[in-house]
């Protein structure tokens, strides 16, 4: 009979005990995992949000306009120069916008907003911008329309939870009302009737309209149709005014942005700002967003430029945001180093139980002639058992968590949901989908194991025959 | 407005000309002279060009301005093309701003006050501010220095303590024949010179003696500068508080 068999036939002696043990290791690995998915999906989103809806991955910029970010230190466009750029291989196109700060009023609403001029077909590529648009719109009379029709599975908490709220598409919308799929086609023409939200994209040839944020449509009070004026300093100190008609309203997933931006026409933030062939910056949309290609796009973009510009990736862009998340990710790290603590304690509390149980047991196998190596090898592989058993079971019963919290994220409504938006974060809590991170979390398991292993090794080595068979 | 406040007080002191110099004059004497009068001047009428000058541009904005007394005044904004037809009107200690391209009355909130008008380094602030050189400041006559072959008094005013004003001191170079401020420096509570002006060019307008070019230098900003001409200038035109509205705003050309 070799080790592996003896060791197997060894654990399932006492049931119990292998159990509990297997148990502490599973716990520790399913919280880990479950804790820092959480914690990484969190980051993820974040960053998602503000990349995808805003920044993008790699900008160019005039060079002192990230220090002072104002139009002045915007750049002229030099559409041979950026088609050069547009050349390298991991580029897929640059898309040139510009940016500045505005009042805007409707109505006696007035509020400081962010004006970006966009190109509207080429943006729609960066941040899918046509595809932001609000469809759906549980205002307080769709909501009450919705309930008078009576329908057993539209449920009328829900409705009241999402009442005000906007929404892009159907999918989310079916998340949040809880609607199966099997449902879906029965109730989604009454929400349709009740419940759709008319909007429309912008086109290059817009002089006199504009696309408007959800959150900062809700401050201003002014829905599709309204006028909105813009008012600030343009080029070179020379006044921008303007009057535009709002021609749909976009929800971004940042409410920092959200609540603060109007997209105008590229040509119409030029004419307003009296900043003619001026861009602030251009997102350069990648084939790969990876890290490590990213960064390495830059530099060679970089190296092509001559003139005054700069090119800078989405953590120089979003430096707070990077701080901020990794301030975070060190508490968080705290917090998983304070459970596997706890854990390694009770995994050896149970090591140490076991040994004390089997010292008679040790004492007699090695008295009748089983060699202390053999023994060692055996207990090693009992534990090495016992732990991988915890690790993938852990891991399993972890991955359903995982993926349905990645599908329906943990959603804060009410008072808990308006604090996280009035920290600018979306009140959204996804899990973040298996990734290095759970190789991660095997590997302090299998550490933790290790120190065990070793200890009960010593001991084996140790015993002495006698004071064992005794005891 | 401050710019059209230092010209009528530049206009006040060409009526200085027959001032009788049998008398030694105190330093607050010679500030009330080169200050005082333009409170006399009833109206006043003035075409001018803003030039605001930048290390990497510069633009030109011009304007016509219509005033009575301290408390009113109404600008017309001509050139460039794109700013044609904004209008500023101050009444009192309030600001309005009228523009045609978005067909909005606005008062400027306080938010707005300390920034440039136009662009450029003259403050919203400048504009409004109310404070009077005679009795916020205490004044000390520090030499004759010549200015631009001016021979001038270098006048110190020093911000009495209870006053509200932006400045701790102000150096002032007074003309000693006609009474016009040739040169200033404004100085901040820490003692930092923040601003400079100097007006240049002396020229006639409507039988009066005016420097008809004004440089404003924020001494913080190297290579930034505004220069104000003046290009036409009228006198006691017999405006009326009426003129002075938010409907005339609208209205003027």
């Amino acid at each position: 009979m070799n080790n592996y068999q003896l060791a197997w036939r060894n654990l399932w002696r006492n049931r119990r005990r292998t159990l509990i043990t297997a148990a502490s290791v599973f716990f520790a690995v399913f919280f880990a995992l479950v804790m820092r998915s959480f914690q990484l999906g969190a980051y993820e989103r974040m960053f998602r949000n503000v990349i995808e809806s805003y920044t993008g991955y790699l900008q160019l910029q005039g060079s002192d306009y990230f220090d002072e970010a104002i139009l002045d230190n915007g750049f002229e466009i030099d559409t041979v120069f950026l088609e050069k750029l547009a050349t390298d291989r991991n580029v897929k196109t640059i898309v040139p916008r510009l940016e500045s700060f505005a009042l805007a009023a409707a109505g006696t609403s007035t509020q400081g907003v962010i004006v970006m001029g966009i190109d509207p077909e080429k943006e729609n590529r960066v941040t899918d911008m046509r595809n932001r648009l609000v469809r759906y719109r549980l205002t307080p009379k769709a909501v009450e329309a919705l309930k008078n029709e009576k329908i057993p599975s539209l449920s009328g908490d829900l409705l009241d939870i999402f009442i005000n709220e906007s929404y892009t598409g159907t999918g989310r919308l079916m998340i949040d009302l809880d609607i199966d799929e099997k449902d879906t086609s029965a109730i989604l023409p009454v929400i349709r009737r009740h419940a759709s939200f008319r909007n429309e994209y912008l086109s290059a040839a817009d002089t006199s309209s504009l696309l408007l944020g959800s959150g900062l449509s809700d401050f201003l009070n002014a829905g599709v149709g309204d006028t909105i004026v813009l008012m600030g300093q343009g080029y070179h100190g020379s006044t921008a005014a303007g009057k535009y008609m709002i021609k749909g309203i976009v929800r971004l997933p940042a409410p920092d942005i959200d609540n603060r931006i109007v997209y105008l026409p590229f040509s119409t933030a030029q004419a307003l700002y009296g900043a003619p062939d001026m861009a602030t910056s251009a997102v350069i949309l990648l084939h790969s967003n990876d890290d490590h290609e990213v960064i390495e796009t830059a530099g060679r973009l970089q190296e092509m430029i001559s003139g005054p510009l700069k090119v800078h990736t989405w953590k120089e862009l979003n430096a707070l945001l990077v701080n901020q998340l990794e301030a975070d990710n060190k508490s968080g790290m705290i917090m998983i180093a304070i459970l596997y603590l706890v854990i390694a304690f009770g995994v050896f509390g149970t090591v140490l139980m076991m040994m004390a149980e089997r010292r008679k047991e040790f004492g007699m196998l090695v008295s009748i002639g089983m060699k202390k190596g053999k023994l060692a090898g055996v207990v090693s592989l009992e534990m090495l058992f016992v732990g991988l058993l915890g690790v993938v079971s852990g891991i399993i019963a972890s991955l359903p968590v995982v993926i349905y919290g990645n599908v329906h994220p943990i959603r804060f409504t009410g008072e808990m949901g308006k604090m996280y938006t009035d920290y600018g974060f979306e009140p959204v809590m996804p899990t973040m989908l298996p990734d290095t991170y759970y190789l991660w979390q095997t590997v302090v398991v299998l550490i933790i194991l290790s120190v065990a292993i070793a200890f009960s090794i010593r001991k084996i080595f140790s015993i002495n025959v006698i004071s064992a068979m005794r005891s | 407005m401050n710019i059209l406040k230092k010209i009528i007080a530049f206009v006040a002191a060409g009526s200085c000309m027959n001032f009788s110099y049998g008398q030694e004059l105190s330093a607050t004497d010679i500030v009330r002279k080169a200050d005082e009068k333009f409170t006399g001047e009833k109206s006043g009428f003035s075409v001018m060009s803003m030039t605001i000058i930048r290390p990497a541009w510069q633009r030109t904005v011009e304007f016509k301005s219509w005033s009575l007394e301290d408390d009113y005044a109404l600008t017309l904004i001509t050139a460039p093309a794109r700013e044609k037809g904004q209008s500023f009107l101050k009444q009192k200690n309030e600001m309005w701003s009228w523009n045609p391209s978005i067909n909005r009355l606005i008062k400027l909130p306080p938010s707005m006050m300390s920034q440039g008008w136009m662009g450029s380094d003259y403050t919203n602030d400048d504009i409004l501010r109310e404070s009077s050189v005679v009795n916020d400041y205490m004044h000390i006559t520090e030499g004759e220095e010549k200015v631009d072959e001016h021979s001038c008094w270098r006048i110190r005013l020093t911000a009495k303590e209870d006053a509200e004003v932006l400045w701790d001191h102000q150096i002032w170079w007074i003309d000693k024949k006609d009474f016009i401020v040739l040169k200033a420096e404004l100085y901040d509570e820490d003692g930092y010179l923040v601003r400079s002006e100097k007006a240049s060019d002396l020229k006639t307008f409507e039988g009066r003696l005016l420097p008809s070019v004004i440089e404003l230098i924020p001494v913080e900003n190297e290579g930034h500068k505004t220069v104000l001409k003046i290009i036409e200038m009228k006198f006691n035109i017999g405006l009326t508080v009426n003129f002075f509205s938010q409907q005339n705003m609208k209205n003027i050309r």
